[in-house]
């Protein structure tokens, strides 16, 4: 699972770097699909991975990893959960321009759907449903970042889901 | 159907039957168009590059004002070195001796550390050692020096041919090849010649050639004259005097078949060198061909 090397030493560049590329992307999303603010995200990344450099001595590569989530999740602890989120994703338009225009339109009344009902989503099932969905993490990776059971990931993807086929077919 | 068979169902873990039962609900057509959907999803654009790049130059300009100390110690160090280098180098020398030489016609007033003067004649020396100088008042003379010493403790002038000692006075040394003459112009002065001390009040003249005492009168003035750009000598042998010449006027003196050792009395000036020339030619009764730098004395043919 580690793509790190767990003999070296975090103080050593070409080891933070390959930490740092393992997952600077998912910290980023994870703190982005927590409060879809891109800036929060950017500076969740840019204090995790600096703090990791100023305890490098102190981090094993093994630990490293679960370090940075946790550094991220901190930092963003007193922030005020309430706020409304508005998450944007990139890629909105579909890759196959050969679909008919009615379907193309019914596609994106239902990505509109889903797009609020996410965001309508607690924090914590919007971020394990992501992930899992988007980025494509375990179970049990999330559980990691989140510091709970994989049980209680599986509970959130659960309710998450459930939440959204209600709400989607509701409208 | 068991606890959170959504996520089950999504991590393919339902079993088979579950799985059926699934399938056969109205929801799951809904399901599965959601769970479609969203794999579609992407997160906005993250540049890793740019992150790390920008937490690298962070880390930098964290890094760098911790060790930036290290430049400023390194510097201190080398400040400290060249410190005591300059330190060391200060107190070498200041404990040498301070030197003072005057060159041919030229003469030169020194001001000793308690206010003593010194003038310097031409082609003399003095050394002192100014950091002693409050403990032992002494001087080392070679040529001519008038001195003007401040009241105090003992003041040594030390010539080769001998050792001039006072409290607070004013006196002339000459202290020339086997010429020694000492001068006391006020209070009382002690020369030490050969061994023997002989003190010498103001208005004396102490005067030794080859180290053999003559008595002289005392000066009339109460400088020695050339300090008034004068040069004065009372029987005092020829050579001496063309030696003082040439000093006095930086001018290379010959002699032709003259006896030196004829005794001279009177006064030249050291600044007019053609009446300089005459006021030594005519009392010796001898002549001289003046040319450039060079001067030759002769003897007068006539004669």
């Amino acid at each position: 699972m580690d793509t790190t090397n767990n003999n070296n030493n975090v103080c050593e560049d070409q080891v933070f770097s390959s930490i740092f590329k393992a997952n600077s992307r998912t910290v980023f999303n994870y703190i982005y699909y927590k409060f879809g603010n891109e800036e929060k995200a950017h500076d969740a990344v840019q204090e995790a991975f600096v703090k990791l450099w100023e305890n490098c001595a102190k981090v094993t590569p093994a630990k490293a990893k679960s370090y940075v989530y946790t550094v991220a999740n901190n930092m963003y602890l007193n922030v005020i959960k309430a706020e409304k989120v508005r998450l944007k994703y990139a890629d909105k338009t579909l890759k196959t321009t050969n679909e008919s225009p009615e379907f193309i339109m019914e596609e994106n009344e239902f990505r509109d759907k889903l797009d609020k009902t996410l965001n309508g989503l607690p924090e914590n099932q919007r971020t394990t449903f992501l992930l899992n969905r988007v980025d494509g993490k375990k179970y049990k990776e999330i559980a990691e970042m989140e510091g709970v059971s994989i049980k209680a990931i599986e509970k959130r993807m659960h309710l998450a889901l459930k939440t959204l086929r209600e709400q989607i077919d509701e409208i | 159907m068991q606890e959170n068979h959504l996520a089950k169902w999504l991590n393919n873990e339902l079993s088979e039957s579950e799985l059926a039962e699934f399938k056969n609900s109205a929801e799951y057509a809904s399901y599965q168009k959601i769970v479609a959907v969203s794999d579609t999803l992407k997160a906005p654009d993250f540049d890793d590059e740019g992150a790390l790049l920008a937490i690298k130059n962070k880390r930098e300009l964290h890094d760098s004002k911790v060790v930036q100390l290290h430049p400023f110690k390194k510097f201190i160090r080398v400040a400290a070195a060249v410190a005591a280098l300059m330190l060391g180098s200060y107190f070498y020398l200041n404990s040498l001796d301070e030197n003072i030489t005057t060159q041919y016609a030229e003469s030169r007033l020194i001001t000793l550390p308690d206010n003593s003067e010194v003038v310097l004649n031409a082609e003399s020396n003095i050394s002192y050692s100014e950091q002693k100088w409050d403990a032992d008042r002494n001087i080392s003379l070679e040529g001519e020096a008038f001195f003007k010493v401040a009241k105090g403790k003992r003041f040594t002038v030390a010539t080769k041919n001998g050792t001039v000692t006072v409290l607070g006075t004013q006196f002339n040394v000459e202290n020339r090849n086997g010429f020694f003459e000492v001068t006391c112009f006020e209070g009382l002065v002690s020369v030490l010649h050969n061994g023997k001390e002989t003190k010498l009040p103001a208005g004396n003249s102490f005067m030794a050639i080859n180290g053999k005492t003559i008595s002289t009168e005392g000066p009339s003035a109460n400088e020695p004259s050339w300090m008034h750009n004068e040069s004065f000598f009372k029987s005092v042998p020829l050579k001496y005097v063309l030696d003082e010449f040439q000093r006095q006027h930086n001018i290379i003196v010959a002699t032709d078949n003259i006896d030196t050792d004829q005794l001279y009395t009177g006064t030249f000036s050291n600044t007019d060198t053609d009446l300089a020339l005459q006021s030594i030619s005519i009392p010796s009764q001898i002549k001289f061909k003046f040319e450039g730098n060079k001067v030759l004395f002769y003897v007068n043919k006539q004669q």
